[in-house]
């Protein structure tokens, strides 16, 4: 890790601890964690290793029970609810293991929802959706309903949306999992061009495959950090 | 700004896709609307009715008779009273403060005749000044009777407005002779038609002739009244004064009743007043209850719709929606539901008025002009109708758009 690159993300003893009746679950324990600009990073670990936890608060839908939280040296863990909104509007873009496109929008209608809630001007989001599209190469599907696009067209969609605020980072939620080797590996391919551009990007997975792709791995077990190299 | 109104047409466009399911929700409320109007339709057109009834007794008339008019009608103390006697005019005539014009009213219904036509009609016998005393109606056609006429018992009559069509084909009456119990009088004026129905008969369908004519050819034996005119400010103060003049007139000692009933058109308003509120109070029960069981209606659905997509409130939380997002998104799906109910509602009981109005106009009520009984849905109360519907819909809402809007993200988006 060169110390020349901006850190995005500042986690300093983050624990997350969930009160099921009598216990008490420690899904994240005393975690720290820095990740800068162009970072492409993958999160493996088993189910209920508390790596979701970590996305969740990584990507500004959950807060932490205890510990700090800085993106962009502001202090997330201090937020109030419609702040966080506003962060992950323009901050962060995710990418679903099931894609979650909106199914009576079109493609394009799909891609504007993170405009929608950034109070943009109809032209202008329609333009910029475009341009997101083009990005991912679906220009010529922007009027297809997700029923009409393939499974990797889909997860396309799903990124451009996740594009379209340029974001700082890209949170990605086992981007392949519902996917065809084939289609996994255009997916892949593409994350990689995403990161030659500039783009930090974050990986949840649990295929080994996958996580090679990413220039730093990170690998938690039982709520901590096990490997970061 | 932009952000809100699209929030409310993500709202609407979920109406879109689940229209079958939005229309059977809303059928209740359009019930709702549907009774509440007609209710007030019902009350203002009768509202409307009763004003024209009441400007042609006229809010600066007092008339005197043996019986009050009253609802309350107990008959058997009132037929023993004695007659209205017309000497008993003299006494208002002469003290009386408030009073500036009187006549005699005799009334008596007898047999109309025309050529082959005929007919009951309700014979007036006044004094001259009558002409001008006459409220919501005027003489449009000839003139009214002479003080000359009068003295010397002339047969001359002045017809209301409906004659015309029943006797004359709705040829000029003036100048005709018309049979009224037997004897030839001849028409010399024709009274303005006013289509209204008053609670002492129609003007439309009156005879009115000098007093003397009227004693000396028709009957001695009559439901006499005096009209006195006084000011529309006056007329407690004249009633009180003529009360007085009249026990004077009768020699009423201290300790007995009125035998006698002063009347004015304020007697009709507060009868009519509690009609209408009864009226008015039962159509706002029946539409309470409709509307109530429509707002669960459209919780219900609500409640399901939420239920339905909570996967996508997740999702869209988690591209940045606020709470605030996604409660205006649910709160104007709601709303949408409810415009839908009220327009309907809105739009059937215009049709339904419509309708009913033609079929009014067509039927007879027995020489009441039909036409005259006028339902009326005006531009306000539609608007009303619609504040209502935009209200029921954001108190409907509001649950579910409030349960939707608090959703955790990361539950909302796991959940199948």
């Amino acid at each position: 890790m060169t110390k020349s690159k901006k850190e995005i993300i500042g986690i300093r003893s983050v624990s997350k601890i969930y009160n099921l009746g009598d216990t008490v679950v420690k899904a994240l324990d005393n975690v720290s964690l820095s990740i800068f600009e162009n970072d492409f990073i993958s999160i493996m670990g088993p189910s209920g290793s508390g790596k979701s936890t970590l996305m969740n608060i990584i990507g500004c839908l959950d807060v932490p029970t205890n510990g700090s939280y800085k993106f962009n040296n502001e202090k997330i863990s201090e937020m109030k609810d419609s702040q966080l909104a506003d962060i992950r509007n323009q901050k962060i873009g995710f990418v679903f293991q099931t894609f979650n496109l909106l199914p009576k929008l079109n493609a394009l209608q799909n891609v504007e929802v993170p405009l929608v809630y950034s109070n943009l001007k109809r032209l202008k989001r329609t333009e910029k959706a475009k341009e997101a599209l083009n990005i991912v190469g679906l220009s010529d599907r922007i009027n297809h309903k997700p029923n009409e696009l393939s499974g990797g067209q889909r997860q396309r969609v799903a990124i451009a949306r996740a594009l379209v605020n340029k974001p700082s980072i890209i949170l990605a939620d086992e981007p392949t999992g519902n996917l065809d080797s084939k289609s996994g590996t255009d997916i892949l391919n593409f994350f990689d061009d995403l990161h030659k551009a500039g783009n930090t990007l974050i990986i949840v997975t649990h295929e080994q495959s996958v996580a090679k792709r990413a220039k730093r791995r990170i690998e938690i077990f039982d709520g901590k950090i096990t490997l970061d190299e | 700004m932009n952000k809100f109104f699209k929030n409310i047409l993500i709202g609407f466009e979920s109406i879109k896709s689940n229209f079958t399911r939005v229309f059977l929700t809303s059928i209740g409320l359009t019930i709702g609307i549907f009774t509440v109007s007609i209710v007030t339709a019902a009350v203002s057109s009768i509202d409307k009715e009763f004003a024209k009834s009441i400007q042609s007794i006229g809010n600066d008339k007092i008339y005197v008779g043996r019986m009050p008019w009253s609802f309350e009608f107990d008959w058997w103390n009132y037929r023993n009273r004695p007659e209205i006697k017309e000497e008993q005019l003299e006494y208002i005539n002469q003290y009386s403060e408030y009073i500036t014009q009187t006549s005699m009213k005799q009334n008596y219904w007898t047999r109309a005749s025309f050529e082959n036509k005929a007919s009951w009609l309700q014979m007036n016998g006044v004094y001259p000044n009558y002409g001008e005393m006459l409220t919501g109606t005027k003489v449009i056609n000839g003139r009214f009777f002479s003080e000359n006429e009068w003295k010397l018992q002339r047969r001359v009559v002045i017809v209301g407005g409906s004659v015309r069509e029943g006797f004359f084909e709705g040829k000029n009456p003036l100048g005709k002779k018309i049979r009224l119990g037997g004897v030839s009088f001849e028409i010399i004026g024709e009274l303005e038609k006013t289509g209204s129905f008053t609670p002492t008969g129609s003007l439309d369908q009156v005879i009115i002739m000098p007093s003397t004519t009227f004693q000396r050819i028709l009957t001695r034996w009559t439901w006499n009244e005096f009209v006195l005119q006084t000011s529309p400010d006056n007329i407690n103060k004249a009633k009180e004064e003529v009360r007085l003049i009249m026990r004077v007139a009768r020699k009423l000692k201290p300790e007995q009743e009125d035998n006698f009933a002063v009347n004015s058109a304020d007697a009709f308003t507060k009868q009519f007043n509690q009609m209408k509120i009864a009226i008015a109070g039962m159509g706002l029960l029946v539409t309470g209850i409709s509307l109530i069981v429509s707002g669960i209606g459209i919780m219900n659905v609500m409640f399901v719709s939420v239920r339905e997509r909570t996967k996508e409130i997740g999702l869209r939380k988690a591209m940045g929606a606020t709470n605030i997002d996604i409660l205006i998104q649910f709160l104007s799906e709601a709303i949408a539901i409810a415009i839908i109910g009220g327009v309907t509602g809105i739009m059937l009981i215009r049709s339904t008025l419509y309708f009913l109005g033609t079929a009014i106009a067509s039927f007879d009520f027995g020489g009441i002009e039909a036409s005259s009984i006028d339902l009326q849905m005006d531009f306000l109360l539609t608007f009303y109708t619609f504040l209502v519907c935009v209200f029921l819909g954001l108190l409907a809402g509001f649950f579910p758009a409030r349960t939707a809007a608090n959703l955790n993200p990361i539950d909302a988006l796991r959940h199948e």
